[in-house]
């Protein structure tokens, strides 16, 4: 068991920047999602874990070790690709077996460990198959139960279940999280999928252009992204955002259409200058309604489409800006041209014209 | 009358029948899409409304025009293929131009055409770069532009946006019809992805089984699907099913016997499947007439907005959806759920048509005009659709397209 680090690490291909003065910490035990958009340098990331790639410049250390110089091998690492691994002509059983004939176990001690990974991955009923007719979910299931009999300290994957069919995918996650929670090693896991994300992590890092946004608790990253970008890219759709001048010099207030009422910013010194907010708001967290209510802003729908569980995607035309909202099934039938939409002023997210979060809050400006 | 309308197209790559039978009409000024699981042949479909492939059997018209044997160049549609490709050393301006350089238009009409069409696109700042310049969703744009760049009614776009990023899908399949709406004309755009659908559909047509089973407003075929194999694909997550025994209108069901409103009442009992969203499934305590029962968490994934809930109940493995106003029950939890018996689809399971009464049909059937019911458009001419879809179905021939 072990834990990892990353001291500054950075690589480069030619003149493009993959990874970014990187320093990062995954404890033992816990899973780690690297989540960010293609391009972001997760992969690459991975890679130099695994020792398939070398830094540029920094470090990598395991258990306490500087292994940066190490080769692949020698690093107690178990990694699961993108596209499952099969070794063509041999049985599952041998499938699993295969990594482990180097770490010169005993018979008895290969055979537990491989009908370990058989009885956890749940595939004692295709051992007599023939691997290679096997359905890309299947196919993974014996590159996780690989992995998992390795008992290496640290499992790798690399976006796993990009590449097979709903309900795999699902059996892939139930087998990922008994992975994750029962044996208790340090996991590092790649993905552009959000919600894989939110359902796996302990911690995610958010990767963005090579450089870490964020590293938190799934929960904590989307409640509270220090990013525009990570408001943007956890949740589907991400956060809508509404740009407001704001001017620290003559005084706190704040004109929004999202609020009909006068506000004031809480902290005016946060801000600093005079700039432009971007107030973020999640599409679940505003009351939509085809009747007035007190204290609601007037819009009028520009768009509704159904989404996940069949719940309607609004698109809202305040007076400046276009807002989306998450509505109920039933109420998103009803809503067409004019509607009222509340939001509660602890539901924003303030950030500032470089896209950082803001510590302040919006405050009701009392008359 | 059909923009474009299919009669009976078959279609077959030596012993591999791709379509078979195959009818449908687009209507004019429409988004259509056309949703089937991934090997459906819905690219065989396009490459055949193209005029790329030619039908074994049947015809093509183009606004009743019999256009069958009338070669691409001449039908000229626009057309996104799924796997597109940029020429890597022309800058995005050429790339787009390309099929107007083809149809050898002078050079003034090129860069008026190329320009107008960035610019409603978003996309003017591109023009000058390389496509390694570009990003992934920037390429996506570019290669959208240029199956829009042909003066056509028609842009066929097959599958565009299947392998990219989640988000960036997201993102574009939120764009494209705003993209689009700029275009006059009519886009026909295949996917198996049931939230692309749902986000871009006027109308959808549901390619399964060499044929469309079904086809309807998007509201009409997410509501009340006449086909089970609709109910399976259009939705995310997935549906439920389970199995049940239907006698006269009381059906009983692993959860308790409940009463349907069935199209035709069958005395003799008999096996159904119940499919139901996860939607239908309530959280709360619910009291009679819905039914309830325990279930025991397998997962609970949060998707940040809402958290969907698998269980195991009644020997099934089902999904529900729980808004995240309140903390979900966890892994390995039992809780109590009740299902509304209202929200069952009720499809005989030989031939997995549905046997639950629909309001829509109901409602349309009573209508003399063709004024479609709320939250879904007018459908000029479906009485004119020979054999196609709902409408004909709604009048009794539930058979199509199955038997």
């Amino acid at each position: 068991m072990a834990e990892v680090q990353l001291n500054e690490v950075t690589k480069t291909f030619g003149s493009f920047h993959a990874v970014k003065d990187v320093s990062l910490q995954f404890p033992e035990h816990t899973t780690t999602c690297l989540l960010g958009p293609s391009g972001c340098g997760k992969t690459t990331l991975l890679r130099m874990l695994a020792g398939l790639e070398t830094p540029t410049s920094g470090s990598i250390k395991i258990a306490g070790h500087d292994v940066t110089e190490w080769p692949a091998r020698r690093r107690d690492i178990a990694m699961v690709f993108q596209y499952p691994v099969i070794y063509q002509g041999l049985s599952v059983f041998e499938n699993i077996a295969l990594p482990l004939r180097e770490l010169k176990l005993s018979k008895a001690e290969l055979k537990r460990r491989v009908e370990d990974a058989i009885a956890l991955l749940g595939l004692e009923r295709s051992l007599n198959a023939d691997p290679e007719r096997f359905d890309n979910g299947t196919r993974q299931r014996v590159s996780f139960a690989r992995a998992v009999a390795r008992q290496s300290s640290i499992i790798l994957f690399d976006e796993p279940i990009t590449n097979v069919d709903p309900e795999s995918r699902f059996r892939l996650k139930q087998d990922l999280k008994k992975i994750t929670e029962g044996l208790g090693q340090t996991i590092v896991y790649v993905t552009h999928d959000q919600n894989e994300a939110m359902t796996l992590a302990d911690q995610i890092v958010l990767l963005k252009d090579g450089e870490v946004l964020q590293q938190d608790e799934p929960r904590h990253v989307y409640d509270h992204p220090k990013q525009r970008f990570g408001g943007w890219f956890l949740g589907s759709p991400g956060m809508s955002f509404l740009e407001h001048s704001f001017n620290p010099a003559e005084g706190s207030r704040l004109q929004s259409d999202l609020f009909p009422f006068p506000i004031r910013v809480s902290d005016p010194d946060a801000v600093g200058e005079k700039t432009n907010l971007r107030i973020g708001i999640r599409p679940e967290r505003l009351r939509v309604s085809p009747m007035p209510m007190p204290d609601a802003a007037k819009g009028s729908v520009k768009r509704k489409f159904r989404g996940v569980a069949g719940q309607y995607l609004v698109a809202i035309q305040l007076t400046k800006h276009l807002i989306w909202a998450k509505v109920a099934n039933e109420l998103g039938k009803k809503l067409s041209e004019t509607v009222w939409v509340k939001c509660d002023l602890d539901a924003v997210t303030i950030f500032d014209d470089r896209e950082q979060a803001l510590s302040c809050r919006l405050v009701r400006l009392e008359n | 009358m059909f923009e474009i309308e299919l009669q009976n197209i078959s279609k077959s790559y030596g012993s591999t029948t791709v379509v078979d039978g195959l009818n449908l009409g687009f209507e004019s000024s429409r988004f259509s899409v056309v949703l089937g699981s991934p090997v459906s042949g819905k690219s065989v479909l396009m490459r055949l409304i193209m005029g790329l492939e030619s039908p074994d059997q049947g015809r093509i018209l183009f606004h009743g025009r019999d256009v069958t044997n009338e070669p691409a160049g001449s039908r000229n549609f626009g057309y996104v293929p799924q796997s597109f490709a940029l020429y890597p050393h022309y800058r995005v301006f050429d790339n787009i131009a390309y099929p107007l350089a083809l149809a050898k238009k002078n050079k003034a009409t090129i860069q008026e055409q190329v320009q107008a069409l960035a610019h409603k696109l978003k996309i003017d700042q591109l023009l000058p770069k390389y496509p390694n310049q570009l990003s992934g969703g920037e390429k996506q744009r570019v290669a959208l532009a240029r199956g829009m760049i042909k003066d056509s009614s028609v842009f066929i776009l097959d599958d565009p946006l299947v392998g990219l990023d989640f988000k960036l899908r997201e993102q574009l399949f939120v764009d494209l019809r705003e993209m689009l709406s700029e275009i006059e004309g009519s886009v026909i755009y295949t996917t198996s992805d049931p939230l692309e659908t749902l986000a871009l559909a006027d109308q959808v047509f549901v390619l399964d089984d060499k044929r469309i089973i079904e086809s309807g407003s998007i509201d009409q075929v997410y509501d009340e699907p006449q086909q089970i194999r609709s109910l399976q694909l259009l939705g995310v997550p997935a549906a439920n099913f389970v199995s049940g025994e239907l006698a006269g209108r009381i059906c009983q069901t692993p959860f308790g016997p409940c009463e349907i409103e069935v199209a035709e009442e069958i005395a003799t009992a008999t096996p159904v499947q119940l499919g139901f969203r996860p939607e239908a499934i309530r959280l709360e305590k619910s009291a009679p007439p819905f039914l309830s029962a325990d279930g025991r968490v397998l997962l609970q994934e949060d998707l940040g907005a809402e958290t969907l809930l698998y269980f195991e109940s009644a020997s099934s493995r089902l999904v529900a959806y729980w808004s995240n106003a309140e903390p979900a029950p966890i892994t390995g939890e039992r809780f109590r759920f009740g299902i509304d018996p209202r929200s069952f689809h009720v499809f005989d399971p030989k031939t997995g048509t549905r046997l639950t009464r629909s309001k829509d049909c109901a409602l349309r059937q009573n209508q003399t005009t063709h004024s479609a019911p709320a939250g879904s458009r007018s459908r000029p001419g479906m009485s004119a659709s020979a054999a196609l879809g709902r409408s004909s179905e709604c009048e009794g021939d539930l058979a199509t397209g199955t038997s």
